[in-house]
């Protein structure tokens, strides 16, 4: 039987599935290939006894309340899907676990104005430092939405009459620009705390998308789905199916075939798949290094692969417990627990395989009262790896290494938070970026795809859209794509990419 | 909320210069990457798929003989995957225009994996389909296609109690077997009690092993318990509250595996000691071969119906019985769909429906609670109570053509 179809997605990812959904909506005649049984690559969910665990997700960012609706509410309203939401009810809590004057706890809240006042109250003084940052921050926002609208066009002379705030603050770090609006040492530190969602330190991380991060959920709050991650995807999986989309499970792509430098079909191990496009939810190093033959891959290609940083490798303990979140004494939903506030000694000891490393850990219950039985509460110990720690575990050790791991980021929660939780555990899962590597396909278990620090951050990657597409007829949505990694990002990243398509497409046939 | 209207000055030492030079620095900085073919085959994915394989291939290379009832099967292959003691393979099986699976822990020390082997032993199942088929056909010299190990029935030292009461019924004592010579291997370390329920004493199986592993390591001990021979070597009757008391040391977990009657007799004892969930595990059981067994099934059972079953593309319509599986009722007909645990519990079989009534039993029900919503299914526990049209995907490489 044949199979023709104009475009062929390969992941369904979150990338994937918003592509997927994009593409079908507007008439193009859509199939979605994943390899797993399952949508949403790491927007999944997890059975073990009376528990449901949510694998990734601690925030989503940009969704916004209904009143004012954040970029992902639009989107999900654009593609008609709709689920049950509980917001996240406050920013974070971040300790260190150092003695002296970097020791600290404080708890953060949602709201410009409420965190500029309690960032005053911890930080006396820091005040006028907080609200330029702040109006920085606003002042970015206009900007990148000029630069989205523009697709990779964006004219410099706008920018510099519009935006001059922005071209002047968008090539430096977090660091240098908190430090040119003299922001005292200690609240720029305790403002620092989201780093670990990009797995980047204040130096290398670009200042214009920390901003951004930032502000949208300082002003538009974090939101988690009900049921765990799985039921956005699973909803994205409906719609696309609604939308005229067709979806195989199970199914991995594994050659693109090309002729004349034009894209032809995908050969999955269901079969070939005629088709014109490809929009990948999966790494550039699968397509160009797998996929496509060699002879098919320009070097120019080949050198842009390589030349990138796989971002953070995943480790997560999850923990379903026994005990409510109220009998165990835990009240907050988002802890960070760092030695220091020191972002480049932090990432520096993620190099390594530290066995008391950060956490960023979730209570999902504090957010989520119904999301376990009565009773009963689930949480979440994340940290990441900047380097391929875990390429160096042989399977011998690997059980070993992984519990270790997870008693000490157990062990360091119950301490500085003053908790008891090991005699509550009645499930627990671990995940090391072998298991990510299992059930995404994600070189080294990377979660955030290419490191967006240094010379490769999201502003520039978005300038120079058009100068990284060699191979025409294939691009990238998900965590590889320009607005990089991160629930958001890859949902706009998917949109953004079918929509190119479509233009791809309309330029093809004149 | 208030808006923000502070006018930011030109700020401090930063200018433009940075943001120009964006572009470039990235330009060349792509550039400098090897000319080398890109992989996205790292250290870290190898591992996975060594540990996780799709399949297996592996050789029968010897095979004991339990009396009448039950043999021990020799698999033998190249970079088996490891597992944790307590853990199954899905054997893969083609009877007669059949394709299905079967569960069956592994009962050999993970230790043999180093050497290219694993253990299954198999018991003759009363009324069995696969187990008979297995006895009869399987010789040294065949080969076999299992899937990787599978299933969460281990020890795990953060969550359980150092003390394991291991309650095993007939040839549920596989996985506590494996368990004992990991302990005895120095792979696992906690302390077991198996509390073991045979009918007579000729029916024990692995008595002499485990004598041996009991001689030599003080931390495994056994009981038999014999329900139709009395003996003053062996506890007389069921598995009991008095006998897990009488047995058990200081706070302890109980591991359970055996046939759905054994779960039901001892679940209702364990009530009697008011243990903690979290201090109770049991290994799942297949979906039973008739939904009768449910309380809540308001079926008539002597029913058929329609199967339309969507495959890539392709439509297919087969007949299925309201008191089988809607699983069974696709390998019957020859249509190779994923599944391993064959219980609910490890979705691996998740299929879409589109439409139609089915019946899942809430105690197998370990669907997530958006594929309810959404309509996804579980086969391997879903029982039909109407016509359906349901949506599959054969496994990666799955050879899916029917076989007639
Ligand atoms: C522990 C953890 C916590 C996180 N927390 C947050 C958070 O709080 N907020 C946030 O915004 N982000 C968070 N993230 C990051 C976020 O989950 C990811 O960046 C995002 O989900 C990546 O999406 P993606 O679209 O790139 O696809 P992926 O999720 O990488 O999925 C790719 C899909 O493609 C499939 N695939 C790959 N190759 C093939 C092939 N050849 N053929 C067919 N299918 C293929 C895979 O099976 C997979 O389903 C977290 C991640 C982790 C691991
Ligand atoms: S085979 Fe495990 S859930 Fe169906």
């Amino acid at each position: 039987m044949e199979n023709i179809y104009d475009v062929v997605v390969i992941g369904a990812g979150n990338g994937g599935l918003s592509a997927a959904a994009t593409a079908a909506k507007n008439g193009l005649k859509t199939l979605l290939v994943e390899q797993h049984n399952l949508p949403g690559g790491f927007a999944t969910s997890f059975r073990r006894g009376r528990f449901e665990f949510e694998p990734s997700l601690h925030e989503l960012c940009d969704l916004g309340p209904e009143e004012n609706p954040g970029d992902i509410r639009k989107l999900l309203e654009r593609l008609d899907v709709k689920i049950e939401w509980v917001p996240v009810p406050e920013a974070y809590r971040v300790i260190t676990t150092n003695e002296g004057e970097d020791n600290l706890d404080v708890t953060m809240p949602f709201g410009v104005d409420a965190f500029v006042d309690k960032m005053e109250e911890y930080v006396p003084g820091s005040r006028p430092s907080m609200e330029k940052f702040m109006t920085l921050c606003q002042n970015i926002m206009d900007a990148l939405a000029y630069i989205g609208k523009s697709a990779g066009k964006a004219d410099s002379k706008v920018l510099m009459k519009e935006h001059p705030n922005f071209l002047k603050c968008g090539g430096y770090s977090v660091n240098q620009v908190l430090k040119a609006i003299k922001m005292p040492k200690k609240a720029q530190r305790i403002l620092s705390a989201y780093w670990c969602y990009f797995g980047v330190d204040g130096e290398m991380l670009n200042f214009a998308i920390y901003g951004a991060m930032v502000y949208k959920y300082l002003t538009r709050g974090a939101y988690i789905p009900k049921n765990r991650s799985h039921e956005l995807s699973a909803a994205m999986d409906r719609r696309i199916r609604e939308l005229g989309g067709d979806i195989w499970y199970n199914t991995r792509a594994e050659k693109i075939i090309m002729e004349n430098q034009k894209v032809t079909g995908v050969i999955t191990d269901h079969g070939v798949i005629k088709c014109s496009h490809v929009i990948a939810c999966c790494s550039p190093n699968a397509v160009f290094g797998e996929m496509m033959e060699k002879d098919d891959v320009p070097e120019k290609q080949t050198r842009m692969v390589n030349a990138r940083k796989f971002g953070g490798r995943g480790f997560v303990v999850y923990l379903g417990l026994n005990k409510s979140a109220e009998e165990i004494g835990l009240t907050d939903y988002s802890y960070f627990i760092y030695e220091s506030l020191d972002t480049v000694k932090e990432v520096a000891r993620a190099k390594d395989f530290n066995s008391h490393p950060i956490q960023a850990t979730v209570c999902l219950n504090a957010a989520n009262p119904e999301c376990s039985p009565e009773g009963t509460c689930i949480m979440s110990f994340t940290t990441f790896y900047s380097e391929d720690v875990w390429g160096n575990i042989g399977a011998d050790e690997y059980v070993e290494k992984k519990r270790e791991v997870a008693l000490n980021m157990i062990r360091d929660f119950e301490k500085n938070v003053g908790v008891s939780l090991i005699p509550y555990i009645e499930e627990i899962e671990i995940a090391t970026p072998v298991t990510m590597a299992r059930y995404t396909l994600n070189p080294q278990g990377t979660m955030y795809a290419y490191e967006c620090s240094g010379w490769d951050t999201m502003l520039a990657r978005l300038m120079m859209l058009e100068d990284d597409q060699i191979v025409s007829g294939i691009r990238f949505a998900g965590g590889y794509g320009p607005r990089i990694y991160g629930y958001s990002s890859t949902y706009l990243n998917g949109e953004m990419t079918a929509k190119l398509t479509i233009a791809d497409r309309r330029e093809n046939a004149k | 909320m208030k808006k923000f209207n502070f006018h930011v000055k030109p700020i401090g030492l930063l200018d433009m210069l940075n943001f120009k030079k964006l572009v470039p620095n990235r330009t060349q900085a792509l550039a400098e990457g090897s000319p080398e073919r890109a992989t996205a085959s790292y250290e870290v994915n190898k591992l996975a798929t060594y540990l996780h394989p799709k399949s297996q291939q592996a050789e029968i290379t010897e095979i004991i003989e339990h009396g009448e009832i039950a043999k021990t099967f020799i698999l033998s292959g190249k970079e088996l995957a490891p597992f944790r003691a307590g853990q199954y393979l899905s054997v893969k099986l083609e009877i007669g225009k059949s394709i299905l699976t079967r569960p069956f822990s592994i009962s050999s020390s993970p230790k043999w994996v180093k050497e290219g082997k694993y253990a299954l032993t198999i018991k003759r199942a009363p009324n069995g389909f696969a187990s008979d088929w297995i006895l009869e056909n399987w010789k040294v010299g065949t080969k076999v296609s299992v899937s990787g190990p599978e299933g969460v029935f281990y020890y795990e030292p953060l969550r359980d109690s150092k003390n394991v009461v291991c309650i095993a019924g007939g040839s549920g004592i596989t996985p506590f077997l494996s368990m004992a010579y990991a302990i005895r291997d120095g792979i696992e370390d906690f302390n077991m009690t198996i509390l073991y329920g045979s009918c007579t004493e000729n029916e024990i199986l692995y008595k002499k092993e485990l004598d041996q592993i009991t001689e030599n390591c003080d931390k495994v001990k056994v009981i038999h318990v014999l329900s139709k021979e009395q003996s003053s070597c062996y506890e007389f009757g069921f598995i009991t509250s008095e006998i897990i008391e009488k047995y058990a040391e200081g706070e302890y977990s109980v591991f359970m595996c055996g046939p759905s009657v054994m779960y039901d007799f001892v679940g209702k004892e364990l009530e009697k000691l008011s243990l903690k969930s979290k201090f109770i595990r049991r290994e799942m059981l297949a979906a039973p071969s008739s939904p009768k067994k449910f309380k809540e099934y308001k079926g008539k059972i002597d029913k058929e119906f329609k199967l339309t079953v969507k495959r890539f593309g392709e439509v297919l319509i087969v007949p299925m019985k309201a008191e089988e599986t809607v699983l069974i009722a696709l390998e019957r007909a020859g249509i190779a769909v994923p599944s391993k645990c064959r219980g609910g519990e490890c979705g691996f079989c998740r299929s879409r429906l589109e439409s139609g009534e089915i019946f899942t039993p809430d105690e197998l029900d370990a669907r997530r609670i958006a594929d309810i919503k959404e309509g996804y299914i579980h086969p391997c526990c879903t029982y039909p109570l109407s016509d359906l049209v349901i949506e599959v995907w054969p496994e990666q490489g799955e050879q899916y053509e029917e076989k007639h």
